[in-house]
């Protein structure tokens, strides 16, 4: 989050498998297949969001893990997703602190470019399995997603100001 | 933030580590999966634990579709309905013409059968209607002088004998039908060859053979072909079923119900005129067939 005046509840271990839940359930809708690459990877989305504000408990492992399952659900080559998650899970842990202090904007142009790497990080073990290429729309999910991170970034913000003091 | 922490923060491998790690164990994944398909098992696991997102994510859709599908307003059902019944009047109407036209069809098929099958060449007629004199069992064809019918001439269907032109004018013949009334036609019974003459009675009435002993051997059942004496009927045509024997009197009454469908299709065969006759047996029996025919036609 970017400097606050603001003194943020802690953030439950329910609440984050909750949103995890509710990412995969919009990357699982049955639009995704319809829309295909135009749909932002919510999961991913979330993954950069919880690894930039719970650093702690967040974070490759965790992508990983969300990885597989996105492997399972979308049927791809397992691991992808994984790969891709770990190495964007990597990246926000790596400048964590760099970023979580831009504002909002910001941040959203680094979501934006670890979307576009991990977008780029599945088509090219696809392409190394020989698969062809599908054409630019592949990357334009990141595109959609970006203007998604700040609305993003205030709903989960909400849960924690919930209940805190206005003013330090 | 991990990667400065001091040691005493004990959280485990840095991320870089991590990353190697889990990064190593993709590639595993991927390889895995791609080379040596040995991860269904794991992916099969994986997705039951995933099914309840899966169903949650598509659950709402179907609940949409069949809350959409509950409340659709009561007009839209009874439109719906309305045209539906219009289609199912429209389909009802095509699906009789087309029947009609498969009856047509096989009767096309059995007469173009009979055509090649019967002793005399054949044209073919389609009956224009039904003659409007009440007394007299008639027809009107489509075929007239110009077509070469004459008077005279036999029309027969696929199943048998339906009557003789009696009159034709340049477009159109005139039939008389098998069961117009004393119009008669010499048989055989194709049993047991005994010859005898059926007689009409009517429109929509039983042929009847007349004249028989009560104890003629005739029983129910049996076919009565032309039998070719008269000169006039080629021999061999079916003409009709016996159905009835009433014994009871001096005289057998014997009812008969034509073989051809007598009021029922709409061509029937014109055979050609008759061929000058074969060379027959019986002098005698020749001129008065012929008078007997002259007397039928008229």
């Amino acid at each position: 989050m970017p400097v606050s005046s603001q003194i943020l509840r802690p953030v439950g271990t329910h609440f984050i498998v909750l949103t995890f839940l509710a990412a995969l359930l919009g990357n699982l809708l049955p639009w995704q297949a319809t829309l295909a690459n135009f749909a932002p990877d919510f999961v991913a989305l979330l993954l950069i969001y919880w690894t930039l504000n719970q650093p702690r408990r967040i974070g490759v492992g965790v992508g990983f893990l969300l990885g597989i399952l996105m492997d399972v659900g979308d049927g791809t080559v397992l691991g992808q997703h994984a790969l891709a998650y770990s190495v964007i899970a990597f990246l926000t842990l790596w400048r964590n602190r760099q970023i979580s202090v831009a504002p909002f904007w910001q941040q959203a142009i680094s979501a934006f470019l670890l979307l576009l790497l991990s977008q780029l990080i599945m088509y090219l073990v696809r392409s190394t399995m020989g698969a062809p290429f599908v054409g630019w729309s592949y990357f334009a999910g990141p595109v959609i997603a970006a203007p998604l991170w700040t609305p993003l970034a205030n709903l989960m913000l909400m849960h924690q100001r919930m209940g805190a003091p206005e003013e330090l | 933030m991990q990667s400065t922490q001091p040691a005493f923060f004990k959280q485990g491998p840095k991320p870089a580590t991590r990353l190697a790690i889990f990064a190593v164990l993709s590639l595993a994944l991927m390889a895995g999966d791609t080379r040596y398909h040995m991860l269904g098992v794991m992916r099969q696991q994986v997705s039951v634990a995933l099914y309840p997102l899966q169903w949650l994510a598509t659950a709402p859709f179907t609940l949409f579709r069949t809350s959409r599908d509950f409340l659709t307003r009561q007009a839209d059902l009874l439109e719906e309905n309305r045209q539906l019944n219009d289609a199912q009047l429209s389909a009802t109407a095509l699906a009789q013409r087309v029947k009609q036209l498969e009856q047509e069809n096989i009767q096309l098929r059995g007469l173009n059968e009979a055509q090649r099958t019967l002793p005399k060449p054949s044209q073919l007629a389609e009956i224009l209607y039904n003659s409007r004199d009440a007394f007299a069992a008639k027809l009107i064809l489509n075929r007239g002088e110009t077509h070469g019918i004459t008077a005279g001439r036999i029309v027969a269907d696929a199943s048998g004998l339906v009557g003789q032109i009696v009159r034709v004018q340049p477009m159109t013949s005139e039939i008389r039908l098998l069961t117009d009334n004393n119009h008669m036609v010499p048989v055989v019974v194709e049993r047991n060859q005994l010859r005898t003459v059926v007689y009409g009675r009517g429109r929509e009435q039983a042929l009847e053979v007349r004249n028989m002993a009560s104890n003629v051997d005739i029983q129910p059942g049996d076919i009565l072909v032309t039998s070719g004496i008269d000169g006039l009927y080629p021999a061999g045509l079916p003409v009709a079923k016996v159905e009835n024997v009433d014994r009871q009197s001096a005289f057998a009454r014997i009812f008969c119900s034509p073989l051809a469908g007598i009021g029922q299709h709409r061509f029937l065969l014109v055979l050609e005129e008759a061929s000058p006759l074969p060379p027959y047996p019986t002098a005698a029996s020749a001129p008065a067939a012929a008078g007997k025919k002259k007397r039928k036609g008229h």
